[in-house]
């Protein structure tokens, strides 16, 4: 249960409790813990570790239908190979998914094998609920000589490979090429600095009337990036990576931006700060440019009739990095872990279950399966995505650090800090140092 | 009042909470009467010992500690009082839910409370169509709180909006409602006020238990429609509005759905949606401060229950009871 | 009859029947339209496309979409039939559960004189108190340990507290309601002999229609539309109910199907509206206490 008499807490303080309420506290766990006991001793008859070598493993991802479609296949197509192993495949939409999965993990079941991101990652790595896959790589099991080094760095966690990418993607720009050819305005390139972004959105408000960018000023993953580019990062260790100086600045270009017309009001702004692609304005017809991932091109596309463009995020191309849209992780407690091993070894490095499953999670991990991929897509807003993603590979940086635990309070306060000073509530420097302080707050507790 | 229950003279409310027990002089229970109260309410005893009770006491002992879901139990960290000096001392969004919260209860409680009340005593009577009527007004309040609720609220209630296209007919320029900081709260409580549904239905199965006969005597005495209302639709009603009324209250303060599906779950825009059980949700589940979510549930039920008992306190000056208790 | 609230002036009674329907005709239309515009927009939309959908936020579409419908009812491997029988199933036993168990937790607060009564009154009303958020995972954690989690029949989880009483709020209903029920009604049938069971079988049960159709109304309604437990008791497509699957319809990352969510979502909202309609006709037959008085 809980420590015995007295627990120091993070700031160094004791706590004592009177031991009668101790007493009754440490009475009422141990019955909610033992009494279930007798039930759970009955529930326990089905238990998967069956002795006749037949292992049923369960898996758990979110996404949409045809995610759930390729992954059941691939996870057949395992079956068939390995008549022994079954799967009990639980998928959800984005919505609803992590708080299932702590629920599970907190019933003491979570799944053997789970899709994670990089938002979770170290939250889950750092309470040891993902299983180190460090053994199953050294001893060849999880064979990892085909990934770009950077893209496997990215899921190591305090040392531990706590999951695997089940595919790379990258940040993308994307915008609205119908719309500038209309206007005869030029298309915009990898490579050209902020400043000139905002010059060339402002144009594109002028003459075609629609805003020309998105303001991404509350977009973590834009501020990442160009933090990168400034010789910055968003964490260094176990904190922040940048100064109120640096958020400042990253506010008042984006302040400039606004005053000088380039991007659209702000109601509009926080209805494009939504994750959902449906809501993105480069669909919406809203603003000229979204920010977005290359990967999320194809469902961008069947959201608009107009043509769209993809490159990368203003600056230096080498601010942005081989990420992973998402892993494979094992639960530690897995009572199947080396069969999993071997079946996420499966869904990323098998050529038959790699083809399955195509680009839906991203760029294949595996380098040469990734090539047979790219040669085969057929449709054109992948194939357009693919083009610019491995143009783009050559000149990545080297991987961050995965995010650290509170990243997901890091991301909520960006937006609230972004949005204040859209809003015209809080100049960019007041925004900014609210933003850090309670970022700060955020990373210790 | 114009009633045909005769007070007990015996039964007299003293003050404090009014739970429906009579009080004082009636310690007597009758014969039998003790047994069968406890045969009546063993389901429910049982529930709340097995089902209701341990999670209850256990999200209180959580709420001293600094459990994070995923953490297993044995690791757990007790903190003594740390989560609830956060909460009051050094944690200003915690303030700002607590003031949006209120914000919200204060104006939206009261009005879809009024919104249902009418509706219902327009849809009382029983006439061709009543029925089709009822389910039409009640159709706002099936949605729940899906997906689609989102989406649709959205595009009323955003700059191109059906709100805004209405009020251009009276050349008002509208403002981009759900997208702005000082409006969104309000766009918010007119979904609360939207789905009047449920208090509507209770209103009128509570209009159907009015003894018809008291309308005749009072029409006899010659009261017109309007004392009708007052003498004896009012009062006799009066123990279905107290119950809308703390339950609305309850409801308005633990509003979660509308703003989790308005906002995305993040409460936004700049916080001003964010109501103090989404504020919990987000803590205990995305941010994964399941200890702190826990304390600040705890602060909430104490809260709530004071403002409960001052409720049932003052019940008992203007809710009328059949049974002949607690007047 | 109850007046339809507003007074009317003594003076208009004369010409008042015709009128009278007449406005209030007009007024509930008035009001109707108003309620139902969201509604309309909501049907309006089924039948867009997807990036109609996303573009043209009008009433109508510009093309005619009625292909959400089919393509909302075959998306998943499990067509989308089998989620509305797992609904109603849920459904159904929620309201039966509920129904039984705070009926009979609701008599003995009302009208029975026992122990510790006061004290049980405010612990059930505190039970409604705590926001339900925190209690999601220690009652995960209880129920996994009695080993009700992921059965062959994985509601167990989700109907075993309905017929517990669990939902306090319709035990506090029940009591309100029947404590509009005069006590002489009680007295009369003690005074021909019945007990506490034949005072609850023939003077409380006839009586509590009222409450207990709300009761049925409720109980069916809110576990239609409700999410959260269902999404984390359930890992089998095939045991998913409505409101789960509705979400699937939009992964808001990757994919997004909204025109057959959109579909599915005013389909799902027909069982639960006739359910009401239904079930409000019993409310419309007032009671008339007085023939019980004899």
């Amino acid at each position: 249960m809980h420590p015995a008499t007295a627990t120091s807490v993070p700031d160094g303080r004791t706590y004592r409790t009177p031991l009668l309420r101790r007493r009754f506290l440490r009475g009422l766990l141990a019955a909610v813990v033992t009494l279930p006991l007798i039930g759970a001793a009955a529930a326990c008859g089905d238990d998967d570790a069956a002795s006749d070598g037949k292992v049923r493993l369960s898996i758990f991802w979110w996404g949409g239908e045809a995610r759930a479609q390729l992954t059941k296949q691939a996870l057949d197509l395992y079956t068939e190979k390995n008549p022994d192993v079954t799967f009990e495949k639980t998928w959800q939409a984005n919505q609803g998914y992590f708080d299932k999965l702590a629920t599970l993990t907190a019933g003491g079941n979570p799944p053997d094998i789970f899709q994670i991101d990089d938002n979770f990652l170290a939250e889950y790595a750092a309470r040891n609920t993902t299983l180190d896959l460090k053994k199953y790589q050294d001893s060849g099991d999880l064979d990892t000589t085909k990934f770009p080094p950077s893209l496997l760095q990215y899921g190591v966690v305090d040392g531990k490979l706590a999951g695997l990418a089940a595919g790379e993607n990258t940040q993308g720009l994307v915008y609205n090429k119908t719309l500038l050819d209309k206007n005869g305005l030029p298309e915009p390139t990898t490579g050209m600095s902020w400043e000139e972004h905002v010059a060339w959105a402002e144009q594109v408000s002028k003459k075609a009337g629609i805003p020309g960018t998105q303001d991404p000023s509350a977009d973590y993953k834009a501020f990442w990036v160009w933090l990168r580019q400034q010789g910055k990062d968003l964490y260094s260790g176990n904190e922040l990576g940048f100064t109120v100086e640096d958020v400042t600045k990253w506010f008042e270009l984006w302040k400039g931006a606004r005053d000088r017309g380039a991007t659209p009001p702000p109601d509009v702004i926080h209805e494009g700060n939504a994750t959902d692609i449906t809501k993105q304005l480069v669909v919406t017809g809203k603003a000229a440019t979204s920010w977005v991932w290359v990967n999320q091109m194809p469902e961008l596309k069947k959201n608009t009739a107009d043509e769209l463009g993809v490159i990368a995020y203003p600056g230096d191309p080498s601010g942005q990095w081989a990420r992973a849209s998402m892993y494979w992780s094992i639960f530690r407690g897995s009572k199947h872990a080396d069969v999993a091993a071997d079946v996420i070894n499966f869904l990323v490095n098998d050529p038959e279950a790699v083809k399955l499953l195509g680009t839906d999670r991203g760029l294949p991990s595996n380098l040469d399966l990734r090539r047979v991929i790219s040669d085969d897509a057929t449709d054109p807003a992948m194939k357009q995505s693919i083009t610019v993603e491995n143009e783009l590979a050559e000149k990545f940086g080297e991987s961050p650090q995965v995010p650290i635990k509170g990243h997901s309070k890091v991301k909520s306060e960006l937006t609230k800090a972004a949005e204040n000073a859209q809003y015209g509530r809080a100049a960019p420097a007041e925004a900014a140092a609210q933003f850090v302080e309670a970022c700060k707050a955020a990373i210790v507790s | 009042m114009a009633l045909t229950t005769a007070p007990d003279p015996t039964r007299r409310g003293t003050g404090s909470v009014r739970p429906p027990a009579p009080r004082g002089g009636t310690g007597r229970i009758r014969h039998g009467e003790g047994l069968a109260g406890y045969v009546f309410l063993s389901p429910w005893l049982v529930g709340l010992m097995a089902i209701t009770a341990i999670p209850m006491l256990l999200s209180l002992y959580l709420s001293f500690t600094n459990y994070d879901i995923l953490t297993p139990w044995s690791e757990v960290e007790w903190v003594g009082l740390a989560n609830y000096e956060r909460m009051f001392i050094s944690d200003p969004s915690w303030w700002h839910s607590v003031r949006v919260t209120l914000n919200f209860a204060l104006i939206a409680v009261p009005l879809k409370l009024a919104a249902a009340l009418g509706v219902a005593l327009l849809l009382n009577r029983a006439w061709r169509g009543v029925g089709l009527f009822r389910g039409l007004f009640y159709l706002p309040s099936l949605l729940g709180g899906s997906v689609a609720l989102a989406i649709v609220w959205v595009n009323m209630f955003n700059r191109e909006g059906a709100f805004n296209s209405f009020l251009a007919l009276f050349g008002i320029e509208g403002k981009p409602w759900v997208n702005d900081p000082d409006w969104a709260l309000e766009t918010l409580m007119v979904l609360a006020i939207w789905q009047f549904g449920a208090p509507m239905v209770i209103f009128l199965a509570g209009l159907k238990q009015v003894p018809t006969e008291l309308y005749e005597a009072a029409a006899v005495d010659g009261a017109g429609k309007f004392r009708q209302f007052v003498n004896v639709t009012l009062p006799m009603l009066s123990p279905v509005i107290f119950f809308n009324l703390v339950l609305e209250t309850i409801n308005g303060f633990q509003g979660f759905t509308a703003a989790f599906v308005l906002s995305n779950g993040t409460g936004g825009p700049v916080d001003s949606t964010l109501m103090y059980t989404l504020n919990l949700y987000i803590t205990g589940f995305t941010d994964l401060e399941m200890g702190y979510a826990s304390a600040m549930a705890w602060v909430f039920l104490i809260a709530i229950a004071i403002i409960t008992v001052i409720f049932f306190s003052t019940g008992r000056f203007w809710v009328h009871y059949s049974d002949g208790e607690d007047r | 009859m109850v007046a339809s609230t507003v007074a009317p002036p003594v003076a208009a009674r004369a010409q008042r029947p015709r009128s009278r329907s007449w406005l209030r005709l007009v007024v509930l239309l008035a009001i109707v339209a108003v309620v139902l515009y969201p509604l309309i927009w909501m049907v309006g939309t089924s039948v867009k496309s997807q990036q109609e959908i996303v573009n043209n936020i009008g009433l109508l579409p510009e093309r005619f979409t009625p292909g959400n419908y089919p393509d909302g009812w075959t998306n998943f491997d499990v067509s989308f039939g089998r989620f509305f029988l797992n609904s109603a199933m849920v459904s159904l036993l929620t309201v039966i559960g509920n129904a039984v168990s705070c009926l009979l937790a609701a008599y003995a607060f009302a009208r029975l004189r026992f122990r510790l009564r006061r004290v049980w009154f405010a612990v059930m009303i505190g039970t409604l108190l705590l926001p339900s958020h925190v209690l999601i995972v220690p009652q995960y954690i209880l129920f996994r340990s009695f080993g009700l989690v992921g059965g062959d029949w994985p509601y167990l989880p989700l109907l075993i507290p309905q017929f517990l009483a669990t939902e306090a709020f319709f035990v506090f209903l029940m009591v309100q309601f029947m404590r509009s029920i005069p006590r002489e009604l009680d007295e009369a049938a003690r005074i021909d002999g019945a007990g506490p069971f034949g005072i609850f079988r023939h003077v409380i049960l006839p009586l509590s229609r009222p409450a207990l159709v709300t009761t049925a109304i409720f109980s069916f309604i809110w576990t239609w539309n409700e999410f959260f437990r269902q999404l984390v008791y359930l890992s089998n497509l095939s045991d998913y109910t409505v409101p789960v699957a509705l979400t699937l319809f939009i992964d808001s990352t990757s994919q997004s199907a909204v025109g057959p969510m959109f579909a599915m979502a005013v389909l799902s909202l027909l069982p639960v509206f006739v359910f009401f309609v239904a079930f409000q006709r019993m409310l419309v037959e007032g009671i008339n206490t007085s023939g019980l008085k004899g």
